[in-house]
This record gives structure tokens, C-alpha cells and sequence, in this order.
């Protein structure tokens, strides 16, 4: 069995982010940058499905970006990644996301993977697109948003979050792409030895201009935060003055009390 | 008449040789004890304790010989030092007789037991025997009938107690019992200097010579045949401990308080981190369980074990020796518990206080490597997040890294570069720089180096987290990555003095960094404000206030800084009144150990058990020298439901308001 997981590195959301020169993106100045969350929980299911199957499985990790990405890479072959696919990309986050499927479906389709796994979205960029335009391209049945997993004789039985706390599960037969949402596992933190071991573990690196052979359908235009509009207020006193003064805001301020 | 005796009078000269026999075999059966003790320690790994030997061997005699270490506790430490100098004046008294008895009179024909050193001798082993008992039977009221909180009773304590009181009382009586026959009628001068003897001898006044002679005989058989069982009995029960805990003395931690083996990286031979059995402990920790005497001195200043938690560090040390004899092969941190584990703060309470030597702390962060670098565990969510956001963003609060050096915007500090001109390096930490309470620590401790000239910097946005907490929560790949990077900086920019205001810091810099490669001197800032004074660089206007102080466990314990924060506050116009657990007996805030990010599921709060201690004082006002203690007391006043009644502030406050000019 061969697994293929898909990760991504963003900036930490605490960081201060401002547009770059070109207004397109935010400027790598001043971020500290993470596994997104979302991939992690896909490691952490791929390696424990490679562990279900008595490690048999070979298990991938392939991320895009630039030499950065790397540290990534190392997290999830410290986490139980067998290899890794370093597609060497510096202006990776200017591609839009069916470019980014793009390439890892022309990494993908040769190599006779059985099941993908990705984040259900990236915490940066947020479109949720790759991991399903992936599968799509592949021709692979794919199940999004996933709070739950099991394997068992080629079929995933997967359950999927739905709207409105609701739950749902479907039964994919393999090759299959999942990608895998917030309580589906907890990540493991990985052990020193295994963070000794990863570090002489293979890195392929591979140049994106290999991969990529489409153009982008969406074009970033313009990044910026949003305008300004009004600010907050804090009331302070007395209780009963507090309620008569928020009474007094939501009728001439709002529609609520009309 | 002279002052002397018949030695084994009515017994004969000829029991000697039975008397040999009898003591050989107890010794070997001592010995023997021991020798199969041995491969129990051999089990550890190895460790040098016997280097600087001369200074072992004073600092053994010291605590053997004056029992410093038993008397830092007087109840019920005067007690045992009392028995124990009794006792020793007992067993000299018996190698004198030996020496007279079985050398000197026989081989050489000299008889020094005589005359008025006879009568020294046998004055002072009755007062000797005396003492003992009283001693002993002020033990046992409180080993039996009023009964400390947490002490433990086992077989041993009634052996033992019933061999050392069997042993006295015999020999009273034997004594008695001789000076009835030969002492009391034709020497009564000579009787009053056994004033013990004397009273025993009394029962037996009026007796036939036969029956004395015949009670004699089984008195001082059975008073030997006693303490040939009493040596026998040392290795097989708590007796050990009298070569256990000297020999503790003498194996003891020479090395800086808190030292903990930094771990090669490097070294791609190892595959086991920390201790997940006894045999990844040394022979020293095993050894720490035989000289533990169960006195129970740590566990009353346990912090964790006062406030409920499963923690006790004397059960522990006894588990692993436990584990070391019964079952080898267990996983030693699930047979101890790793709640037990995860519930130290570090404090050192326990190894400070500890009469035998024995270390507490290392073995409980040996088993925490274990389980942080092995087993990817942490003692819950809220501390794998936290650990998470100091891999990320170098705080553990996930904070902007970019955003460390904020707190000095408007303030007169340099934010380091090549070549920067300053006096001291303050190295910041995460509390003052991040959280909103303690960023008034950094700005006061500013504002105090402002008035004194001295030029401050800071690394801003590149410094990182010092890496204690994680340290102490075993996880020595990470503390290893962020003080490299740290250190690297530091040198970089040519720092020729570091300050802190957090005590953590304090001690991960200028011990912990040493074996990194960091050799710049390290001072905290009480110390260095205090110097600041004493060179009348700053100079303060005294204003009155009445405040208790409290001591944090890595200035107070760790570093043994106590007189200089108090004097600094009292320059201040402070009026200090003293917790009952103040400097080395400090009660810990709740905080170290990395215990600042994790949640205090377990027990009651330990900040809101110190908190109320500061409250009982009466004072206004606890003054802290520590963010970690700082956060902990502002939470504990809070939760504690004591707003209003008590104030939690920093020295560097307290000063800072009162700055002269």
C-alpha cells in the first residue's frame, strides 16, 4: 500500500501580517511559519493507518514552497513519513489552487498511490479547493472534512462533518483522497529519536517547473486588510445604568428592538 | 581504694572467645547484608562520587559527627542527635573496654581504665545510657502515641526500637546487678559515679551472691547476645541507615544546586532519553532509596503532597528503591504514576531540607525525559500548546515573535545590534515581555537602571524563550534549540554582562547555558540592584510600607539569594513581616517545573495556599522577585477570594516608586 500526504506551511496567525510590494500577498517579514493544522491531522491519520497495517504501508509527504518548507517536511518525517517530496517552488503563493493541485496530481498520477490524504483546507489562504481538484484530477473518489477515520480491507469508511452539528459517513473504496478536518485525531508530538531518525530520511526535491503544466484560473489581485469601519465600545458602571444605556444603543443603532 | 573494675567480672575472662565468635558472625552476617545489597545499585549507571574526596570525607564528618543535617529540624532532630551522641559515647565505652580488656592489659600489661579517668568513664556512660533512653522513649511517644501527620510505621521502627531500649535496659541491669555485689557496700564513692547503676542496683541489694552471680550471667548474655543482633540487624532494616545515609554524605552533589546532565544531541549512539527504568537511573538514585530514613522532612515541605496531589517525594525515592530490588523490569514512570511525576514544580524543598542527601529533583526529571522525549507525553493539552507556541513563536503564549520587544517602545533601552554600546544585557524572558501585569517588571526595572546611568539592551525580537520550563518538563531537544540560538546571539553581539529580572532565567543563563558554551556573568536583578546601592550608583528615598516578602524557589533555594532582596526593600522603607516558610523553607508559588503552563487539575491550588500564608501575616503587601510568582499570586489573591485584603507587587515596583531625585 502506498499513502500519500499532502502538507503545507503558513505563517502562524498571531503573526503580524502586511501586504508585500507587489500587494498580492503578505510579506514573509516578521512570520513565524507552522505545519498547517489541518495537514497535521492528516500526518497523524496516515501514520496511524500505516501503524493499523503493521507498517507496511510506504508512507509520502510532499509539500510546495520554497527552502522553508523543509522544516515542515522534517516535522512529518519526524511524526512516521517514510520520504518526502520537496517540490521546490519560492513563488509557490502566488499560484492559485488549481495550480497547486495541479502539480501534485502530475506528481501523483504515476505513482500508484492508494490513498491521499490532505488538510481539508489551508489555515493562510483558506479555499479548501486542492485536496478535492486533486482527486478530481486523478478521477479518485474523495470525502472532505473528515472527524473520523477507519480502514479495513481497502474500504475507508470515513465521517464527515457536516452543517449544523451534524454527522455523516461514507464508505470509499481505494485508491481514495480524504482530507481531514478538526477532531479527527489529536497529533502526536514526535519522540527525539524519531526526530534523530527523520533527519536521514530521504528529501526529494523537485523542481516545480517539472510538475507544473497549467496556467492559473483565479488571479490574487489585491491583499489588504480590511477597512476600518466603526471601532468597539466598552461600557463601564453601574449595572441597571449598563442596561438602560445598551437598550438605548441596540433601538438607535440597530434593528433589533423595532 | 582505686577507682577501677573487674571487666568480666562473674562472666570470666574466658567468655572472650565466645564473644569473638558471636561479634565475627554478627559483623559478617552485617556485612553480608550489604555485600548483597550491592548489585541491586549496580543496576544504575555509573556515576563519579568520590572525586574531591578530601572535602567528602569533612563534609561527611561534619553531618555524621555534629548531625547539622539532622538538627536543621530541632523536633525531632534534637532528639536523634542526642541518642545518636549518646549512643556513640556507648560504643566507645565498649571499644575502650574491648581495648583495655582484650589488648592493652593482656599484650601490653597496661591498665588505663583506672583512677580518675575510670571515674570519668563511668560517669559519663551512665549519663550516656541515660540520655539515650530518655531520648529513645521521646522517640517512640511520638513514633506510637502522638503520631505527625504522614509518618510512616513499619516493622523495622519496632524492631529497632525494641533492640535499642532491650539493649540499654540490659545493661543497666547487668551494671546494677554487678555493683549490688561488688560496688555499692564496699565502694559507695565509686558507686555515685554511676548514678544509673546505682539506682538499678538498688533492686537487687540484699540478694544471696549466688543469685546475683547467676542473674548476672543472664543479664550480660542477653545484653550481648542484644547487640550482637543489633549489628547483625542493621542491613535488614532502617538501622542501614547508619551507614546508608553517612556514606550518602560522602557520595552527595558537589556540583552547582538545580545541575542537571545535559544530554549530547550529537551522539547518534543513544536510544533512550531520560529514565523509563531502573537501570537508566545511576547507582546513586537507587543508593538515594537505602539512605532515605523515612524521616518524612520532604514530604512536609512538598508543596504538591500539601496541597493534595499524589506526589510524595519520599514515597518516590523509596518506590524506585523498591523497583530496583522487587521489580527491575517495570516501566519506572508508570509504576510510579506519571501524575506523581508531573506534579513536581521543582522546588527543591525537599532536597534542600533533606537530612540524608539525598536528590529528589534530578530523578524526577530524569523520568519526565523519559516521557517528553520517548513517549511524546505531557502532563495535558493546555501544555503541548503551550510547548507548541515556544517551538513556533519562541513564547509560550503563541504571541507574535515580532512583537517580544514591544513592551520597550518610549523606553530608554537599545534593542542590540553589532557593536550596540551598553552596560548590561537585560535578558527580558517570556513573562515581562508578553504578559500585561509583568510588563511592568521590565518597565520599572528600566526605569531603575535609567536613574542609576546604565545603559540597557535588549535582543528584542530575537531573543527567545529561555527554555527552562521545557527543560524541566523534560524536553531537552527543545530547551537545546532555543538556547543555541540564544547563545549564539548573545556572543554575536559581544555581551559582557546579562541581568534578568526572572529568576528562571537567572539560573538557566548562568548555570544551565555553561554547559552550552555561554561563559558571561549572569546576575539577577535584586543582586544587581543591590550592588547599584552599594556603590551609591542609585540611591532611593525611603517611603514606609509594611509588606512580607516572599522568597522564589530559584533565587532563594537554587541560588541562596535571600539577605539582599530583603535589605534592598528595607532601604526602601519597608517593615518586614516574615511568613513561618520563608527563605530556604520558602513554599513554592505553584509555577516552576513548567508547571506555569499547565492547569492544577489535582488537590487544591498551591498559589492560594501561599497567598493565604502571606495573609496570615497580616501584612498588606507580599513582595516577589519573580514573574512566575507574580502571576501565580495575582491569580491566587483572585481565586484565593483575598482581594481587597492583600496586594501582590514586584521589588522592582516597590523601588522604582521610590527612586531619590
Amino acid at each position: 500500500m502506498k499513502i500519500l500526504v499532502c502538507i503545507k506551511q503558513v505563517p502562524d496567525l498571531e503573526s503580524r501580517f502586511k501586504p508585500d510590494q507587489a500587494g498580492v500577498w503578505f510579506s514573509d517579514t516578521d512570520l513565524a511559519f507552522r505545519m498547517n493544522e489541518y495537514d497535521e491531522y492528516a500526518v497523524e491519520q496516515a501514520v496511524r493507518l500505516k501503524e493499523q497495517l503493521g507498517d507496511a504501508p510506504e508512507l509520502t509527504v510532499l509539500s510546495i514552497g520554497p527552502d522553508r518548507v523543509v522544516e515542515v517536511i522534517k516535522k512529518a518525517l519526524a511524526m512516521g513519513c517514510d520520504r518526502a517530496v520537496h517540490v521546490q517552488d519560492p513563488a509557490a503563493h502566488l499560484k492559485d489552487p488549481w495550480q497547486i493541485a495541479s502539480i501534485i496530481a502530475a506528481y501523483a498520477k504515476d505513482q500508484g498511490f492508494d490513498l491521499i490524504l490532505t488538510g481539508m483546507q489551508s489555515q493562510d489562504r483558506g479555499s479548501a479547493q486542492v485536496g478535492v481538484t486533486v482527486a478530481e484530477i486523478l478521477g479518485v473518489p474523495c470525502a472532505t472534512t473528515l472527524v473520523g477515520f477507519s480502514y479495513d480491507g481497502g474500504t475507508v469508511t470515513a465521517k464527515r462533518e457536516l452543517e449544523g452539528g451534524l454527522k455523516g459517513v461514507v464508505k470509499l473504496k481505494i485508491p481514495a483522497l480524504v482530507t481531514c478536518q478538526l477532531g479527527l485525531n489529536t497529533p502526536r508530538y514526535p519522540t527525539l529519536p524519531n526526530i534523530m531518525k527523520a533527519k536521514k530520511k530521504e528529501i526529494a526535491a523537485v523542481p516545480v517547473a517539472e510538475l507544473l503544466k497549467s496556467e492559473p484560473l483565479a488571479i490574487t489581485t489585491s491583499f489588504h486588510a480590511p477597512a476600518k469601519k466603526g471601532s468597539g465600545l466598552v461600557l463601564e458602571g453601574d449595572i441597571a445604568d449598563l442596561v438602560t444605556r445598551v437598550i438605548g444603543i441596540l433601538k438607535e443603532k440597530t434593528a433589533v428592538l423595532r | 581504694m582505686e577507682a577501677t573494675r573487674e571487666i568480666y567480672w562473674n562472666v570470666g575472662h574466658g567468655v572472650v572467645w565466645g564473644m569473638y565468635l558471636f561479634a565475627f558472625i554478627a559483623i559478617g552476617i552485617c556485612a553480608w547484608g550489604f555485600w548483597t545489597r550491592l548489585p541491586v545499585y549496580r543496576q544504575g549507571k555509573p556515576l563519579s562520587r568520590l572525586d574531591r574526596l578530601p572535602e567528602r570525607i569533612a563534609l561527611m564528618v561534619k553531618a555524621m559527627l555534629a548531625q547539622s543535617k539532622v538538627l536543621r529540624v530541632l523536633d525531632p532532630g534534637a532528639l536523634h542527635a542526642l541518642f545518636f551522641w549518646s549512643f556513640a559515647l556507648l560504643f566507645i565505652g565498649t571499644l575502650l573496654i574491648m581495648a583495655q580488656a582484650d589488648f592493652a592489659a593482656p599484650v601490653l600489661g597496661i591498665v588505663f581504665l583506672k583512677g580518675a579517668f575510670y571515674k570519668l568513664f563511668s560517669l559519663s556512660l551512665d549519663v550516656a545510657g541515660a540520655l539515650a533512653l530518655l531520648m529513645l522513649g521521646g522517640l517512640m511517644v511520638r513514633r506510637f502515641f502522638v503520631k505527625p501527620e504522614g509518618l510512616q510505621t513499619i516493622r523495622d521502627d519496632y524492631v529497632v526500637q525494641a533492640l535499642l531500649f532491650s539493649i540499654i535496659l540490659t545493661g543497666f541491669f547487668a551494671e546494677g546487678i554487678r555493683m549490688a555485689a561488688t560496688e555499692i557496700g564496699a565502694n559507695p564513692q565509686l558507686a555515685r559515679l554511676s548514678p544509673v547503676g546505682l539506682l538499678f542496683g538498688q533492686m537487687f541489694l540484699g540478694m544471696t551472691p549466688a543469685v546475683l552471680s547467676q542473674a548476672h550471667k543472664a543479664t550480660w548474655w542477653v545484653h550481648f547476645f542484644l547487640a550482637m543482633g543489633f549489628i547483625a540487624a542493621i542491613p535488614y532494616t532502617k538501622l542501614r541507615h547508619i551507614f546508608t545515609t553517612s556514606a550518602n554524605y560522602l557520595f552527595a552533589d558537589l556540583g552547582p544546586k538545580g545541575a542537571l546532565a545535559t544530554i549530547n544531541l550529537e551522539d547518534e549512539s543513544v536510544e533512550q532519553f531520560g529514565a523509563a527504568s531502573i537501570k537508566d537511573l545511576t547507582w546513586k538514585d537507587i543508593f538515594d532509596a537505602d539512605a532515605c530514613t523515612s524521616c518524612k522532612r520532604c514530604q512536609d515541605r512538598c508543596p504538591a503532597y500539601a496541597t493534595d496531589k499524589p506526589l510524595s517525594p519520599m514515597k518516590l525515592v523509596q518506590k524506585i528503591g523498591e523497583i530496583a530490588r522487587e521489580t527491575p523490569e517495570a516501566n519506572l514512570c508508570q509504576s510510579i504514576g506519571e501524575d506523581v511525576l508531573w506534579s513536581c514544580t521543582t522546588c527543591r524543598a525537599c532536597q534542600e531540607t533533606c537530612p540524608a542527601s539525598v536528590e529528589h529533583v534530578n530523578k524526577i526529571l530524569e523520568m519526565r525525559r523519559n516521557l517528553t522525549l520517548m513517549e511524546g507525553s505531557f502532563p495535558g493539552d493546555e501544555v503541548r500548546t503551550a510547548i507548541g507556541n515556544i517551538e513556533v513563536n519562541g513564547n509560550p503564549f503563541g504571541l507574535a515573535y515580532a512583537a517580544r520587544g514591544d513592551w520597550a517602545e518610549g523606553l530608554d533601552v537599545a534593542v542590540m545590534e553589532s557593536g550596540a554600546e551598553v552596560d548590561v544585557l537585560y535578558f527580558v524572558g517570556c513573562y515581562p515581555s508578553f504578559d500585561k501585569r509583568n510588563r511592568e517588571i521590565a518597565a520599572n526595572f528600566i526605569k531603575i537602571c535609567n536613574a542609576a546611568g546604565v545603559r540597557v539592551g535588549i535582543l528584542g525580537k530575537e531573543e527567545k524563550c529561555c527554555g527552562e520550563p521545557a527543560r524541566k518538563l523534560g524536553n531537552e531537544y527543545l530547551y537545546q534549540m532555543t538556547a543555541a540560538e540564544n547563545i549564539e546571539l548573545i556572543k554575536a553581539y559581544g555581551v559582557k554582562k546579562i541581568v534578568t529580572t526572572c529568576p528562571h532565567c537567572f539560573n538557566t543563563l548562568a548555570r544551565d547555558y555553561q554547559d552550552l558554551g555561554l561563559d558571561v556573568p549572569v546576575e539577577h536583578y535584586t543582586t544587581y540592584i543591590s550592588g547599584l546601592m552599594r556603590q551609591q550608583r542609585l540611591k532611593l528615598s525611603p517611603e514606609p510600607f509594611e509588606f512580607t516578602y516572599h522568597d522564589s524557589c530559584y533565587l532563594g533555594r537554587y541560588m541562596d539569594i535571600i539577605e539582599e532582596p530583603r535589605e534592598i526593600l528595607k532601604q526602601a522603607g519597608g517593615q518586614i513581616t516574615e511568613m513561618t516558610r520563608s527563605g530556604l523553607e520558602s513554599f513554592c508559588c505553584s509555577a516552576g517545573g513548567g508547571r506555569i503552563f499547565a492547569e492544577e487539575k489535582i488537590g487544591s491550588r498551591i498559589n492560594v495556599a501561599r497567598v493565604q500564608m502571606a495573609k496570615e501575616t497580616g501584612a498588606p503587601l507580599l513582595v516577589s522577585n519573580c514573574p512566575f510568582c507574580l502571576t501565580m499570586f495575582e491569580d491566587g489573591i483572585k481565586t484565593g477570594g483575598v482581594e481587597g485584603e492583600i496586594r501582590v507587587r514586584d521589588l522592582a515596583e516597590m523601588v522604582a516608586e521610590r527612586l531619590a531625585g
